[in-house]
């Protein structure tokens, strides 16, 4: 995957959504949202209920056409004209709300499904497990503190132990772009700052996106802020800055 | 490291094995002996092995990556029909208006000339590679709209049911050039050996085994692949494994591809043994009754699968000729029994059965 | 017109004959001198004896027209031979009297030859004709119009002067028409003829212009070119609107047996395949309440379908609840494991009707305010038809205010949209679904008390509508009870529109298949369920 876009022409910018507006049945989730995030940044992303975060992650992974807009990755190539699948091909991971991993394969085979290999029927079909392989997964397994349940099937893990898989498969991906949606929910304050220090080490390196609702978790990851309301951007700097508007307090205490 | 032949895989294909040598074995016994084994029952098994493969082949598709076809029979039926069409044109001069090009039923209807679609079919090669492409194919079409059009679960299921009643209707047609209501029947050899002729029929019989064995081993080698791990994980969680970069619908088309040549291929056996084909094996209930032998047997076993066709249509053999009322009421409950009691199937009974961490048991091969 | 000899001989002897005959012969004399002479001969008389205007005549000349009119050898009586070979009875022709088995050869024949028999027919044509009776004089008009012979033009403008029956009179001036164009009377008069017949319905125009296409005078020729062509692009437009009834008729249909699954699958999410089951024991529930009352109380047949509809509501509407306590509820959010288990379930109601009914076809009955035809302009609508449009209308919009208006339509849309609030509500939601799936089971019951008036009740009933069901609800777009309506509508006329090019078999498959695609395109129907829930 092609990273050699240092100094695009058009921005900087690594994902750059523009005036992107969807509307469901009359009602407008999102509208006219404009955002960029940088290379190596990590951002979060607040805002009440209905605002319009998760609507913003299925517009970037592609699961859901905007009605107008376009969503910029890498200054070259219009996400909104891709499936998830190649939106997640190009190198953007995403971590759902509620955890998701396959139930019924080992905490090791999710690991190995997730690694990043060629996609294709015919690739998957022949391929054969190598040392190098299973040292990446050892890595991950290591990394995420499940490598002792390794042959365990997934479906017997705790909640946490799922968000904890699921955050590994979301890093075997290595994708360059992380989306990740309210890690903390469900979490204790302990596995939360610990949440919170993982998705810190990760930046730089990648570009993490986070949507939350928790504010002790937004101030741990200390970063950018941009706050959502109705569909597009309200407030965008440090959370000090945002928390400090009068329309932020309105939107998150005026009802 | 998964196994190709697990302990389960090994005991059945033992037994198929066993089966297989030991039947034409017995028909060459003396009918005196008790063991002896009457030639005309040859067929029969070689049928309930055809069944069999059947249900390996939807258990494949629907097992693995839950992609439940109610139109399997169709696969079925089109493979049927490659290899009838072949016998039929086998038959040569010897039909009873001894036309040495057209098939019996065309003459009848008036006909002056083989219709395009049946050139080729008088070499063996090309039937035989039909009976494959032709519901490969089909399947591949129909897949490649209704998985890219995200069609899943209980639609894709209606609509297969409505593929295969759309076949239905079609091949009852007299000009559709297949036979119409009567199909294709009265066959006479294949490859210039009698069809009728005992070694015939225990080289058919063989031939079935063989296949069985060959598809249940590739089945196997699919599910325990890389891309068998997919397919689960699309079973599982969909939208999980899109987001980490796999094209779902291709994994759904090929399996369902695959699923649907194998189906084809049991068929292509199954009608020179049985010795007709007629549109009735398109019928909805047809591929719905290969439904519960996958369900009853075990769904996402293979081995399972096998077992539950055998039995079920061993029991539907005795029950249509000592109890034919009973039969519908037996299948019906079979459908209820499966669904509220047994979700795992009987492969799954015997896993609740055996102690946690005991051996594997052995389960009881048919 | 082909040359008839002998009819034209007959016709100019009676010209002849006539003035000199008395006319006070009676119908006696004129028997008794029918063996004699020739079949020439015998055509006079047969003329003769119409004239008489006795009321008898038309019996006699009727018996000679089946060739079963003898002499008995021993005293000449005329009587009337009916039965097969060796064993003949005779009753006397004149008064009706039964006379017992005769031998064989104890009677002779009045023979009868093929021009004889078409003198007869005109004969008995103009006996009734004017017949006191007006059913007998219409079917003889419209008789006359079928086979219209030119010497019928004298009788049939008669009959016209003295008809006072407008509909009767109208038959009997197309017949005098073709009867006129059959004529050798002058152009003019076959022109006018060609008008009045144009005015006609098309199938009438053609039987009767079709042979005049090429008529020898090119003005004749030309007005049946044109009336003809009008009248085509007649039956034309006509074939367009019988196509739309026979849709609108067919979609209603399935309707009926669509909107109990829409319930069912598109409120529930259930699918269920013993649906088609459902509505086959609504037919048998009607074809059984017939057979109680045909052999309890005859004279309340009338009243069989209104015992019917709410009987198969209950009923299958409690097969229906039993289904859901004893199978469904154990199987919500496994769509795939309820789809297997109704299956089971169909195959062993399927089982047990051919256990108690036999498998063959039950006939039931349509009650006499119901059979019947109305005609409009070339439109035939019969009343079974007419009945299943309305009936399934009402049950539609029914259920519509009962999902709108209703405490119990109100509870389940809340079921249905949020479970678990719904029974923090105090909702009891249990309750609910039994009464849902029940609902859509009666549904089915009442649209089997209507199929059994079109179709054939057997047990396989239900198997012809389960597809095309699924098929519509799908195509409507689950969820939406409107989307059901105008996807069993727009398929019923589709599928009509498409049979007269494709044949009816081809037609369903391209439905079919243009379903599939369709779902494919649309997987959401053409209704969808709008929201972002939806989008899931």
């Amino acid at each position: 995957m092609s990273t050699a876009l240092i100094g695009a022409p058009l921005n900087a910018a690594q994902l750059y959504l523009d005036g992107v507006c969807r509307s469901f049945d009359g009602f407008k989730a999102i509208n006219g949202l404009s955002l960029a995030v940088a290379k190596g940044e990590l951002r979060a992303v607040i805002g009440p209920n209905g605002a319009g975060k998760t609507t913003m992650m299925d517009i970037i992974t592609g699961k859901t056409r905007p009605d107008e807009g376009k969503v910029i990755w890498n200054g070259d190539t219009d996400l909104t004209k891709i499936d998830e699948a190649g939106v997640a091909r190009l190198g953007i991971g995403r971590k759902f709300q509620k955890p998701t991993v396959f139930e019924t394969h080992s905490v090791e085979d999710n690991i190995r499904l997730a690694l990043k290999a060629p996609r294709g029927v015919f690739p998957v079909l022949f391929d054969r497990r190598s040392a190098e392989e299973n040292r990446r997964v050892t890595e991950y397994l290591d990394r995420i503190r499940l490598t002792h349940l390794r042959a365990e099937t997934a479906a017997n893990l705790s909640h946490g132990q799922k968000q904890w898989l699921e955050i590994g498969m979301l890093l075997a991906q290595e994708p360059q772009l992380l989306l990740v949606d309210e890690p903390a929910a469900g979490m204790t304050d302990a596995e939360t700052m610990e949440t919170a220090e993982l998705l810190k080490s990760i930046a730089g390196e990648r570009t993490v996106i986070v949507v939350e609702h928790d504010m002790d978790f937004v101030r741990a990851l200390n970063c950018r802020v941009t706050v959502l309301h109705q569909g597009s951007v309200l407030a965008e700097g440090s959370l000090d800055h945002v928390s400090a508007r009068d329309d932020v307090i309105e939107v998150y205490l005026g009802r | 490291m998964t196994r190709l032949i697990d302990l389960r895989l090994g005991l059945f294909l033992a037994a198929l094995f066993a089966v297989t040598v030991l039947a034409p074995l017995a028909t060459t016994l003396p009918s005196t002996s008790a063991l002896n084994l009457p030639s005309y029952l040859i067929p029969l098994m070689g049928k309930y092995l055809c069944y069999a493969l059947l249900a390996v082949a939807l258990d494949l598709c629907w097992g693995y990556a839950g992609i439940l076809s109610l139109g399997h029979g169709a696969f079925f039926a089109l493979g049927g029909y490659a290899m009838g069409m072949h016998l039929m044109r086998e038959i040569g001069a010897r039909g009873v208006y001894a036309n040495p090009e057209l098939p019996d039923f065309m003459v009848f209807l008036g006909w002056t000339e083989l219709p395009w679609f049946w050139y080729g079919f008088d070499m063996f090669w090309f039937a035989a590679v039909m009976a494959l492409l032709v519901p490969g194919l089909l399947a591949f079409v129909f897949g490649w709209f209704a998985f890219r059009s995200r069609v899943s679960g209980v639609y894709l299921s209606i609509i297969t049911q409505a593929l295969t009643f759309a076949l239905l209707l079609a091949f009852f047609r007299n000009d559709m050039g297949f036979g119409g209501n009567n199909g294709l029947t009265d066959f006479r050899d294949v490859l210039g050996f009698s069809l009728s002729a005992p070694s015939t029929r225990i080289a058919l019989f063989v031939l079935t085994a063989v296949a069985l064995a060959g598809c249940m081993l590739l089945a196997r080698a699919i599910t325990i692949s890389k891309a068998g791990k997919v397919l689960v994980a699309v079973r599982d969680a969909e939208s999980r494994t899109r987001f980490l970069g796999y094209r779902v619908e291709s994994y759904s088309v090929f399996v369902f591809t695959v699923s649907a040549m194998m189906a084809g291929l049991a068929g292509a056996l199954y009608v020179p043994q049985v010795g007709i084909i007629n549109p009735g094996e398109f019928a909805p209930a047809n591929s719905i009754e290969i439904v519960v032998w996958v369900a009853l047997g075990g769904r996402g076993t293979l081995v399972g699968a096998a077992i539950g066709a055998l039995v079920v249509v061993a029991l539907k053999s005795w029950l249509t000729a000592t109890f034919p009322d009973l039969w519908l009421f037996a299948l019906g409950g079979l459908f209820i029994l499966v669904t509220l009691a047994l979700p795992n199937g009987l492969l799954g009974l015997l896993d609740r059965l055996k102690p946690r961490q005991a051996k594997p048991a052995a389960e009881v091969p048919a | 017109m082909p040359f008839r000899p002998l009819t034209l001989i007959a016709a100019f002897c009676l010209a002849v004959v006539l003035p000199f005959l008395a006319s006070a012969q009676t119908l006696e004399d004129l028997i008794a001198r029918l063996p004699d002479g020739n079949f020439n001969d015998r055509a006079a008389i047969v003329a003769q004896i119409a004239e008489t205007g006795d009321p008898r005549a038309a019996q006699v000349l009727d018996a000679l027209l089946e060739g079963e009119l003898e002499q008995r050898s021993a005293d000449g009586r005329f009587v009337r031979v009916t039965g097969s070979r060796n064993n003949q009875t005779a009753t006397d022709v004149l008064t009706g009297e039964d006379l017992g088995p005769v031998a064989r050869r104890s009677t002779e024949a009045v023979r009868v030859n093929n021009a004889l028999r078409r003198s007869i027919r005109t004969a008995l044509g103009v006996l009734t004709l004017m017949d006191p009776d007006p059913a007998r004089r219409l079917a003889a008009a419209e008789a006359a119009l079928r086979s219209p012979s030119p010497d019928q033009v004298e009788a049939l403008a008669e009959a016209m002067a003295a008809e006072a029956n407008a509909t009767i009179r109208i038959a009997q001036t197309r017949a005098h028409a073709a009867a006129v164009l059959a004529s050798d009377l002058p152009l003019q008069a076959k022109l006018d003829a060609v008008a009045v017949i144009g005015e006609a319905n098309a199938q009438v125009v053609q039987q009767t212009l079709n042979a005049y296409r090429n008529a020898a005078e090119p003005e004749l020729a030309a007005a049946v070119g044109a009336a003809l062509a009008e009248a085509e692009s007649r039956q034309r437009m006509w074939s367009q609107a019988q196509n739309l009834w026979f849709g609108l008729s067919l979609g209603s249909v399935l309707l009926l047996a669509a909107i109990g699954l829409a319930i069912t699958f598109g409120v529930m999410g259930v699918i269920n395949l013993a649906h088609g089951e459902l509505v086959m024991l609504g037919a048998y529930t009607t074809y059984t309440v017939q057979q109680i009352i045909r052999t309890n109380a005859p004279e309340y047949f009338g009243y069989s379908l209104a015992i019917a509809i709410p009987l198969a509501f209950l009923l299958v509407g409690a097969v229906g609840v039993l289904i859901e306590r004893g199978i469904v509820r154990h199987l919500y959010g496994r769509p795939l494991e309820t789809l297997l288990g109704t299956w089971g379930v169909s195959l062993i109601l399927q089982q047990a009707v051919r256990s108690i009914y036999g498998p063959t076809n039950r006939e039931v009955g349509t009650p006499d305010w119901m059979s019947g035809a109305w005609q409009i302009g070339e439109l035939t609508l019969t009343g079974p038809r007419i009945a299943i449009v309305i009936f399934s209308l009402a049950v539609f919009f029914g259920l519509l205010l009962l999902m709108k208006y209703s405490a119990f339509g109100l509870q389940m849309r809340a079921v249905t949209q949020n479970r678990p609030m719904a029974a923090n509500l105090g909702i009891r939601t249990g309750y609910v679904d039994a009464l849902t799936f029940g609902l859509g089971a009666g549904i089915a019951g009442l649209a089997g008390v209507a199929l059994s008036q079109i179709d054939n009740v057997s047990p396989n009933l239900g198997q012809g509508y389960i597809i095309d069901s699924f098929l519509v609800v799908v195509f409507g777009g689950v969820g939406n009870l409107w989307g059901t309506f105008a996807a069993a509508l727009s398929l019923g006329v589709a599928n009509k529109f498409l049979e007269p090019w494709a044949g009816a078999v081809l037609g369903k498959i391209v439905i079919l298949v243009f379903i599939i695609l369709f779902i494919q395109k649309r997987p959401r129907g053409l209704f969808p369920q709008r929201g972002r829930a939806a989008e899931g």
